[in-house]
């Protein structure tokens, strides 16, 4: 027989070790044979039913949240229970045309449902992980649904945790909103896996790490009637940390009336530890619409609003410092030798650049007379420091106001925006023209092409303050009980030391002085330090001063920054009023007030 | 007569047209039931008809190169045999120089469809080490090492893309050529004892996903949503299949998607579900048969090229079938190896079918 031949093999080595060899893969599929055996038969209804029910389900544990404090260990953000309207995709037959018709049924918003729907099922899932469409859904609309539920497979309406802010409107900002991670973020983390809302702005996105925890995984065992029979594996959830705001709640609420149908901003901090006690941008919004609201409406209104509740002023929203940084331009030229405290300037309301016949006008307009350094703070004489800036030179101005964070960030653990200190390679760049004498004469004032954020005035205010130390502005006191660092972020050596106490001698006279800009806010009880600033937005040549006031839209912002008591300050205050028009009336009373409140809460 | 198809055949032996029914009907038989049943079986598992119609161009064009290289002349193309791994090396490097946005680079993307090169150099390793080991009539030693040299050479690449799976199938193509041809055994034993000593080398260069998947087979219910969840599920899919299975298109699950990959590395998976304990085991014999007749046409044939070639095809045949269902019914890690002619993908489909065309060509010349 052939057959035997073949296995006698004795004249052929190659092909008897050839079978020889392939003794190990039918070996193998022998076992497979036997596993399958095993499987199929020995454990046949064992696995029958299981498939039959489907029985493994895998669930997605989402962790609690970390809770938000204020300093005073109020209570400021939280979860709580809410009803929502879950989605199992691999449940459901024919689903975009059922998250229609649940949605007329609902009363909620098409796209809004079919939009969550689409950006969540593009994510990493479990199978089986269900999808929240929609949440804080009311009585009326849970009733709708379990009547109809059989019309709907795959679709339920279970209980779920959302983010509810305490104090709606006045920590807005600070706080910020929750949402659905955008498709690109997925790959950061496992917290980004489908149905896991991220933070998406203030503290909830800079700290979403940390609150947000990590998210665990149960894998259930059910029976015929999906009834849970045991958990066959768990990877648990770790609850998100808690924070402890350095935000006082009390004092930002007594502030924010202050701020009522007007746009502006508002930072009071610790100098010396650069932890903030109230941030304020008006107007605000209520951050809940976006946490737990179905209504796409609601939410669209408020990214339409022309006045931009969403934008955080106070560390987004780029000003001219203006005045306000007088006396640190004041430090620059007594620094690079350009003054001394002695040297005189004659005022008569303006300044003229050789081969120009155009004035640089003074904001008075007779001028302030002889004029030395203190005298053009507490002034606040425009042509003191168009003189000093021109000698100064952009060379020699903008590495100074970049010292003291000017066109860079503050690393506040906040969302916030770069500043700007024009140079001639910028000017060139951005605008297209050579950078001009007069370009830095209007940046001796604070005003031309110059931005700053009012987080970043602050900081560089409170340099003066800590005497050349440049600290961290944070919001976040403690994290799960453990207070963050103070941070420096370096120091500034002047040439002569005694100069720090000296310009702050100037901002103290700015309010104590008769002649003083914010004389109207002096008080017998403590010491305050400060400097108003009226920022132009509109250029003077183009149009008549009267005309331009006559549009509210154009009239000037108001500063004011200040810290007190002197001298051992506790607080810092930057007021900005958009089109407040003045430093002195508008926004100095307010930080007044503020001081008013803060220092003498204790008492 | 002279209008046969086959006149520009790299073959210059003239091909009478009664030939051409001198087929080996059996084998065309079993490929061509296994190709078609495998299409069935990933029309279950994706229920997708295009993939479906883009396997089905593959698997045509597949035994047309099939039938063609049947025909052809070996001995005339031994010196062409003797250097095809040049050509195998020249796309495995191209696939680790060009540019890719994934981590693992096994595709070279040809536009339609997606070119393996580590398929391509199981094959025509095989080829070129039997040629060279059968070009003169007494093997010396330095072949052999020669041989040993190229294989782990080209082993090296594929590991690197890096696909463990196909770089240990990539390596026996090459070894067994050696052992077949006679390589003395003290030094196999020298070989198996270096390997093994390599073995914690090689497990600290594999990657994280690679241990996970030898970690997991050990443990399946430490990852139940990585690697063990495949395997949770491709074991509830085969035992619920029980006898006689649930019927074609009538696994749940496969169906529903609980097993992944059910069409590629899995698909035994939806087989056992759908056929049961009895599809499973006509499988088997469809490949034993298979791989019975070839190795028939080896043990006819005098020449060590033809025995060295159909041996290690084979082995590496029944081998990937062995691994493939051992991992899915969870008696051996998950390694990326797709079943012979059922696993849906072009390339190693064209290339067993270019295999069995060159092994039937020794048929003709025997």
């Amino acid at each position: 027989m052939k057959i035997k031949k073949f296995f006698s093999g004795k004249r052929d080595s190659e092909s008897s070790k050839l079978v020889l060899y392939l003794i190990f893969p039918i070996f193998i599929m022998f076992l497979v044979l036997l596993q399958t055996f095993n499987l199929t038969v020995l454990n046949g209804k064992k696995y029958e039913t299981q498939s039959e029910n489907n029985r493994i389900v895998s669930r997605t544990i989402y962790p609690t949240r970390g809770l938000i404090y204020d300093t005073q260990d109020k209570l400021l953000v939280e979860n709580i229970a809410s009803s929502q309207l879950n989605l199992v995709p691999e449940r459901s037959i024919d689903t975009l045309k059922k998250i229609k018709e649940i949605a007329d049924l609902l009363n909620l918003e098409k796209s809004f449902l079919l939009d969550i729907y689409e950006k969540q099922i593009k994510k990493p899932r479990y199978p089986f992980q269900p999808i929240t469409l929609a949440k804080s859904l009311n009585d009326e609309q849970i009733a709708l649904f379990s009547v109809s539920s059989e019309k709907f497979k795959g679709f339920s309406v279970e209980t779920g945790l959302v983010r509810s802010v305490v104090n709606k409107k006045s920590l807005a900002h600070v706080l910020g909103y929750m949402g659905y991670s955008e498709l690109n973020d997925v790959n950061k983390s496992s917290n980004f896996i489908s149905g896991n809302q991220i933070g998406i702005s203030g503290i909830e996105k800079t700290y979403n790490d940390q609150l947000s925890g990590i998210v665990g995984t149960r894998i259930e065992e059910k029976d015929v009637s999906g009834k849970f029979v045991r958990v066959l594996s768990e990877d648990n959830a770790e609850s998100g940390k808690d924070l402890k705001l350095s935000i006082d709640l009390d004092f930002q609420n007594f502030l924010i009336p202050f701020f009522e149908g007007q746009k502006g901003a508002l930072v009071a901090l610790e100098p010396k530890s650069g932890l903030i006690k109230a941030l304020i941008s008006s107007p605000a919004y209520d951050p809940n619409i976006f946490n737990s609201s179905s209504s796409l409406a609601e939410i669209q209104s408020i990214f339409s609003d022309d006045e931009g509740p969403l934008f955080n002023r106070a560390t987004m929203g780029n000003y001219p410092p203006a005045s306000t940084i007088k006396p640190i331009l004041g430090l620059a030229a007594l620094d690079e030798g350009i003054v001394d405290w002695n040297t005189i300037i004659q005022d008569d309301g303006e300044f003229y650049v050789e081969g120009d016949p155009r004035p640089y006008t003074g904001w008075k307009k007779d001028g302030h007379g002889k004029v030395d350094l203190e005298k053009a703070i507490v002034e606040s004489s425009d042509i003191y420091f168009y003189s000093t800036a021109y000698d100064l030179t952009i060379k020699r101005l903008e590495p100074f106001l970049n010292k003291f964070g000017f066109g860079g960030k503050t690393n506040i653990d906040a969302e916030e925006s770069n500043g700007l200190v024009p140079n001639e390679k910028w000017k060139l760049g951005y605008i297209g023209e050579f950078w001009f004498k007069g370009d830095t004469i209007n940046l001796g004032i604070g005003q031309g092409y110059m931005l700053s954020t009012p987080i970043q005035i602050s900081q560089a205010i409170a340099v003066i303050a800590n005497r050349g130390e440049i600290i961290k502005p944070r919001l976040v006191e403690e994290i799960d009980k453990s207070p963050t660092e103070l941070e420096s972020l370096g120091k500034i050596n002047l040439k002569d030391d005694t100069n720090w106490e000296k310009i702050e001698k100037s901002m103290i006279e700015v309010i104590n002085a008769p002649n003083g800009t914010a004389n109207n806010i002096k008080d017998t009880r403590y010491v305050i330090a400060g400097k108003t600033g009226t920022a132009q937005i509109k250029s003077y040549e183009d149009q008549e001063y009267e005309d331009i006031r006559e549009n509210p839209f154009f009239r000037d912002h108001a500063l004011f920054v200040g810290y007190a008591p002197i001298p051992d300050p506790e607080l810092l205050i930057l007021v900005i009023i958009e089109n407040g028009e003045s430093g002195s009336r508008v926004a100095a009373p307010i930080a007044k007030a503020g001081f008013d409140f803060y220092l003498t809460k204790n008492e | 007569m002279s209008r046969n198809p086959l006149e520009f055949s790299l073959s210059s032996r003239m091909i009478k047209p009664n030939r051409w029914l001198n087929q080996d009907w059996l084998v065309l038989f079993l490929i061509i039931s296994l190709v078609s049943f495998g299409l069935m079986m990933i029309y279950s598992a994706s229920g997708s008809v295009e993939m479906v119609l883009r396997q089905g161009i593959f698997a045509v064009t597949g035994i047309v190169f099939m039938i063609y290289l049947s025909f052809s002349d070996y001995q005339r193309l031994l010196p062409i045999y003797l250097n095809v791994f040049w050509i195998g090396i020249f796309f495995l490097l191209v696939v680790l120089v060009i540019p890719s946005d994934v981590s693992t680079r096994r595709w070279i993307d040809l536009g339609i469809f997606g070119f393996q090169p580590s398929e391509l150099m199981r094959c025509v390793l095989t080829i070129s080490a039997a040629a060279f080991l059968s070009r003169n009539p007494r093997i010396i030693f330095r072949d052999w090492m020669i041989v040993i040299g190229v294989s782990f050479f080209s082993f090296f690449l594929v590991f690197i893309q890096p696909d463990l799976g196909t770089a240990i199938m990539v390596l026996i193509s090459g070894i067994l050529p050696v052992l077949i041809s006679g390589f003395p055994v003290s030094f196999q034993i020298i070989g198996i004892v270096i390997i093994l000593l390599s073995t914690p080398f090689i497990w600290m260069n594999l990657l994280d996903y690679q241990k996970q998947r030898v970690l997991t087979f050990f443990d399946p219910n430490s990852d139940p949503l990585g690697t063990g969840w495949n395997i949770i599920q491709s074991q509830i899919a085969v035992g619920s299949g029980s006898l006689f299975g649930k019927g074609f298109l009538q696994g749940t699950q496969s169906q529903l998607n609980f097993v992944p990959e059910s069409h590629t590395d899995f698909i035994f998976a939806v087989v056992a579900e759908e056929f049961g304990l009895f599809g499973v085991m006509g499988l088997f014999l469809v490949y034993l048969l298979l791989a019975f007749r070839l190795v028939m046409i080896a043990r006819n044939s005098n020449f060590l090229f033809v025995k060295l070639v159909a041996g290690t095809f084979i082995f590496l045949l029944l081998t990937y079938v062995a691994f493939n269902t051992a991992m899915v019914v969870g008696i051996l890690p998950v390694v990326g190896m797709p079943l012979p002619f059922l696993s849906q993908g072009g390339t190693a489909l064209i290339i067993n079918m270019i295999m069995i065309g060159i092994i039937l060509s020794f048929r003709r010349t025997a």
